[in-house]
């Protein structure tokens, strides 16, 4: 049985709760896998720490708390200071460039690879997708899902008349982490 | 949306096909016979006198500037349709963008108008344009269906607004398309508040 553990972290505003979502729709709705959420929050909204937590397997989860993450996906330093430590020996990060600075305080064996989402995201026009591209990134950069699974997952999620845009903040960040995963 | 998404092949309704790409200065001449051979009728409800020369020299001097975008649906090596984006740099309404589109008798009811007007809204879109406005005369019904399907809505009405050459006057409907508001929506569900079933 193969399950896999995420924990996506960053601050409240920058779509933390979304991107743990579609992954998770990905998986249970258009990837034929069966995924859970959780969501945390700080006490304010905005601009506070946030983070969720998804489980994606093969079978039925029996709890869906994520202790020790296979996987970490950061947008915000706080998140990043805050979750590596709990990281699965030879896990995965994946953390937003220009946000996170990892600075030597990655635990040994640890895969990481950042994604400079923000300006991939001004660059397409709309910085509030930058959680879209860290999504694309994940996508990519893991193999975990279809690529058009999370397609599906993230036409399912966004308002309409945003699709376009956000299809191509994905694939900007799918293309780039299959350049990164090689 | 920017130029690379042009040229752009379109299937109409009735299985011809067009091709949609931006207009380049070069292209005026073309454009003006285009619309001279609107009927007089037709050209009486348009803002502007686009067969006069003036028109012409106003529209090529915006073209440059950018506070008009046009683009042109060619069939072979004719004109069957233009749209506009008018937009302006300055002033209190420099986040409003206004469409005007205009087809061929021939090439109507194909979905030419629908491409053209698609395209218009998501270019103004990708600009930053907030809100779009088009204007049109209270019986030109399949004009209004189309920009209702591309989520514009009737924000005012001015009466008697329009004659045509008979006297006749209507009213002048000008529908609008708040295109913040779809941005408004996406960062609204970027708050990372509480998911719910469903969402």
């Amino acid at each position: 049985m193969a399950k896999t553990e995420i924990r996506v972290g960053g601050l409240g505003g920058q779509g933390v709760i979304l991107c743990g979502s579609i992954i998770g729709k990905a998986a249970a709705i258009h990837g034929g896998k069966h995924a859970t959420l959780i969501q945390a929050f700080g006490p304010e909204a905005r601009g506070s720490a946030c983070s969720a937590q998804v489980t994606v397997s093969d079978d039925v989860i029996g709890y869906p708390y994520v202790k020790n993450p296979d996987i970490l996906v950061l947008m915000s330093q706080d998140a990043f200071n805050q979750f590596i430590p709990q990281l699965k020996p030879g896990g995965m990060v994946l953390y937003e460039a220009e946000l996170v600075k990892p600075d030597g305080k990655l635990p040994e064996g640890v895969r990481a690879m950042g994604v400079p989402a923000t300006r991939f995201a001004e660059e397409l026009g709309r910085r509030l997708v930058l959680n879209i591209v860290m999504v694309g990134f994940f996508a990519g950069v893991t193999g975990l899902l279809p690529f058009e699974a999370v397609e599906k997952a993230v036409l399912d999620s966004v308002p309409r008349g945003t699709e376009e845009l956000n299809l191509k903040a994905l694939k900007k960040g799918y293309d780039f982490g299959r350049e990164q995963a090689v | 949306m920017g130029p690379e998404s042009f040229p752009q092949n379109i299937h109409l309704r009735d299985g011809s096909s067009a091709t949609l790409l931006p207009l380049k200065p070069g292209d005026m001449d073309a454009l003006q016979a285009f619309y001279r051979n609107l009927p007089e009728e037709e050209r009486l409800v348009l803002k502007d006198d686009v067969a006069s020369p003036q028109w012409a020299k106003s529209f090529h001097q915006r073209l440059e500037t950018g506070e008009v975008i046009s683009l042109i649906a060619m069939a072979g090596d004719r004109i069957v349709g233009e749209g506009t984006l008018y937009r302006t740099f300055r002033g209190w309404t420099r986040h409003v963008g206004e469409i005007r589109i205009c087809c061929h008798q021939d090439y109507r009811r194909r979905g030419l108008g629908t491409s053209l007007a698609a395209n218009l809204v998501k270019l103004a879109t990708d600009l930053g344009i907030e809100k779009i406005i088009v204007q049109v005369v209270a019986n030109q019904l399949g004009a209004r269906k189309v920009f209702e399907k591309l989520g514009f809505h009737k924000d005012a009405v001015l009466p008697h607004h329009v004659m045509d050459l008979a006297g006749t006057k209507r009213d002048l409907i000008v529908m609008a398309n708040d295109v913040s508001q779809i941005w408004a929506a996406m960062e609204a569900i970027n708050q990372d508040t509480p998911l719910h079933m469903g969402d």
